[in-house]
């Protein structure tokens, strides 16, 4: 009798037991990790030999979504050409929760080695990721002027660029020289009235002017950025601009940039391919409306050439034009289109090893560096790189006619942006969308984006 | 002897029971107390901060605004939700139950709904409104079509009721199904004999003989409603212009997108309440309906 109870407590013992250490499992490994740091500093000092033999894994955290599986080739390529590497892909869905799973990996104390982060989540966390001011000087030689500069954070270098991109009035140049009658000129476009003038003549011939898309990130986060860039070509300045605005030395409702900016919105409004239902912004279908000559301009940026270049069908050359924001082609810009690094990569300095993060180091420039991974990002994924000396040129036609801004300097830098708060772009995307639809006035709509900037001061 | 009995009783319950109680624990009762506690703090993923602060939290969350007006739109939403699934389940179910060929194949019909995630639901639905029905509306003239449903701030909240009740009405109606079944035949033909029609026999017999399964259709569809997140995150995003937020959607932003982790922990917690509160009160007064056969 007493046998079986010890029996069945036994078996019921060994099963609970197993269970909990089913779920210790993964904590000794974290805790060996953890511990080994220390160790493995005096082991760098002492001599590296023993380091070079040694397996590292580090992992990828990506946000760059839409790219996910042409990441996961190349970590591929980089384990053949480099055995004791491997490097795991984290991916995320797009539009999903990046960065509350970014979050709950630190939290929980099991950092990505590696993040593709947007520049601002970035400078959000900045204690928690790697100081690579040692490495500043290589990269800068490596980049594009300006380049390295647009992607401090506070005047640190803590995340490499990989990915330039920029925005403006894309154009589908077939329909502009259909409704114009002969070779288009971007340069002939440096005011408000001579864009309008142009989307007369585009209207004539039964084709929607502009596609405006009326999601909250392109309003919110792309046009109303704008206004806060332009306030001068210096990040700090526009910084400080907005510092004022916070604090109610600074008033939106009387800004130039602001005001030309919302007035340039005004028009564009009037020329809306979906004036009918300015907010259903569906991103395939305007990105193919526009492709396939519905909409002669469009308010996006080189990035939409991920939709556009598959799609059958659609026209082959494509422009940019900034957004005018008056009737001087002095102003600054009118001729200058808006321009960023907005993706970077960081390394982990809160829960990863020396070895990693070594190995990172090492990976991050391959990735810049390697013709392997420049054929991935330029030829596969369209995107332009800011760096000099690339092997692979690009297809994407967007990107080229930007790059050409950027070859002259002609370039809105949009990093302020960067130091925003996380939700700026929803909360006044909302406000901008309610503008589009006419549910709010010029003085309704800066009194809510003010009243959002006055409810963040001190944050 | 009973001593023995006890024990391998336990056993039993620890073998059975066990995991389920561990995965309870787990995923449920201690995240849940933690998450009381970080309602205290100043918790921030960003600084792994954990100063105590008290009920400060709290007074915040009664100090926004927003949270209350989307608190509102979520009971608006729920009782829509829940009186439109519950009517539609009840008599679908009573149609189904009525011996007609195919009604089995109808049955796993109007259930398919609610095997789909409700991201896909939601995608599915917003194609549906922002493009099917509008290019309808225009082919035809109905200018209740004309624009996309989800960029109206009246019509997005009933898109959203719309789409939830259809994903909940097979579900409840396999529910209220079983509930009929359990009506038994001779007390339906006594009611015939003694001359009742069909709607005196769902009044009077049906309707007091199937309360049991009216009370867990309700309590289901309530709890289940106010937690919607999914569909309206796939659906309307909280659009246009934060006017379809419901509350758990308002509580993830404030948290991840904001960054006010403990503000947004405190208004889940006081979401929990409400709901808490309204699904166990209308549990307890229809429990009252239920009576013996």
């Amino acid at each position: 009798m007493k046998r079986s109870k010890l029996l069945i407590l036994g078996v019921c013992m060994v099963f609970v037991l197993s269970l909990l250490a089913a779920c210790s499992q993964d904590n000794t490994k974290n805790n060996a990790s953890g511990a080994s740091s220390e160790p493995s500093e005096t082991q760098q000092a002492t001599g590296t030999e023993s380091q070079s033999a040694k397996e590292v894994k580090i992992t990828f955290f990506n946000t760059s979504a839409e790219i996910n599986t042409v990441f996961e080739n190349l970590f591929k390529v980089y384990k053949e050409e480099h055995p004791n590497v491997t490097v795991e892909l984290i991916p995320t869905p797009i539009g999903g929760a990046q960065i509350e799973k970014f979050q709950s990996l630190l939290a929980s104390g099991n950092p990505a080695t590696v993040v593709n982060l947007d520049a601002g989540t970035i400078f959000q966390y900045k204690d928690k990721f790697l100081d690579l001011e040692p490495e500043k000087a290589k990269y800068e030689d490596l980049a594009l002027t300006g380049a390295i500069d647009g992607a401090l954070l506070d005047g640190k270098f803590i995340g490499v660029p990989y990915s330039a991109q920029g925005y403006g009035l894309l154009y589908n140049k077939r329909v502009v020289e259909e409704a114009i009658g002969g070779a288009f000129d971007p340069a002939t476009i440096q005011t408000r009235s001579d864009l309008e003038a142009l989307f007369k003549k585009i209207e004539a011939t039964g084709k929607a002017p502009i596609m405006i898309h009326g999601a909250d990130w392109s309003l919110g986060s792309h046009y109303q950025g704008l206004a806060y860039s332009l306030q001068s070509n210096d990040v700090e300045t526009n910084r400080q601009f907005v510092e004022d605005v916070k604090n109610g030395t600074a008033d939106l409702s009387t800004n130039q940039a602001f005001n030309g900016l919302m007035d340039t919105l005004d028009m564009l409004k009037k020329y809306n391919a979906r004036k009918s239902d300015p907010l259903v912004a569906d991103y395939n279908k305007d990105s193919a409306d526009f492709a396939k000559g519905e909409a002669a301009f469009f308010f996006m940026g080189d990035w939409s050439w991920a939709v556009i270049g598959p799609l059958e069908g659609r026209d082959n050359e494509f422009g940019i034009l900034p957004v005018p924001i008056s009737d001087n082609a002095a102003d600054y810009g009118n001729t200058q289109v808006a321009y960023t690094e907005p993706k970077l990569f960081a390394i982990d300095n809160s829960g990863s090893t020396p070895e990693q993060q070594e190995a990172a180091k090492t990976f991050i420039e391959w990735l810049i560096t390697s013709e392997a991974s420049q054929k991935a990002i330029i030829g596969e994924s369209g995107l332009a790189m800011p760096y000099k000396n690339l092997k692979v040129e690009s297809s994407n036609p967007m990107s080229s006619a930007i790059a050409k801004y950027v070859a002259e300097g002609k370039t809105v830098n949009i990093g302020v942006t960067n130091y925003f708060p996380a939700d700026w772009w929803a909360k006044t995307g909302a406000s901008m969308q309610k503008y589009l639809v006419d549910k709010l006035d010029r003085a309704g709509l800066t009194k809510e984006i003010q009243d959002y900037w006055k409810s963040t001061a001190g944050k | 002897m009973t001593n023995k009995k006890t024990i391998r009783n336990a056993g039993t319950f620890l073998l059975f029971g066990g995991p389920s109680v561990f995965a309870f624990f787990a995923v449920v009762l201690i995240p849940f107390l933690f998450g009381l506690y970080l309602t205290l703090t100043s918790w921030d993923v960003r600084v792994g901060d954990h100063t105590f602060l008290g009920f400060a939290n709290y007074v915040e969350v009664f100090k926004d605004k927003v949270f209350f007006t989307q608190l509102w739109f979520t009971l608006k939403y729920v009782f829509f939700t829940v009186a439109i699934a519950n009517i539609a389940a009840f008599f679908l179910a009573f149609a189904l139950t009525s011996g007609f060929k195919g009604q089995q194949f109808l049955r796993t019909g109007f259930f398919t709904p609610n095997l789909i995630g409700g991201l896909v639901l939601g995608y599915l639905w917003q194609l549906l409104f922002s493009q099917v029905l509008p290019y309808v509306g225009e082919k035809y003239g109905w200018s209740l079509f004309e624009t996309s449903w989800l960029t109206d701030t009246d019509k997005g909240f009933w898109a959203l009721v719309i789409v939830s009740a259809w994903q909940f009405i097979g579900y409840l109606m396999i529910i209220y199904i079983a509930g009929f079944m359990s009506v038994r035949v001779d007390v339906l033909e006594a009611a015939s004999i003694d001359g009742a029609n069909g709607l005196t026999k769902i009044r009077k017999i049906i309707l007091p003989l199937s309360a049991p399964a009216i009370v867990i259709c309700i309590f289901i569809s309530i709890s289940r409603s106010f937690l919607t997140y999914d569909l309206n995150l796939a659906l309307t995003k909280g659009g246009p212009f934060n006017s379809t937020e419901l509350s758990s959607y308002h509580v993830v932003q404030k948290a991840f997108l904001s960054n006010e982790y403990g503000i947004g922990q405190s208004e889940a917690v006081v979401l929990f309440a409400v709901v808490a509160i309204i699904a166990l009160t209308q549990a307890y007064f229809l429990k009252k309906l239920e009576v013996e056969e």
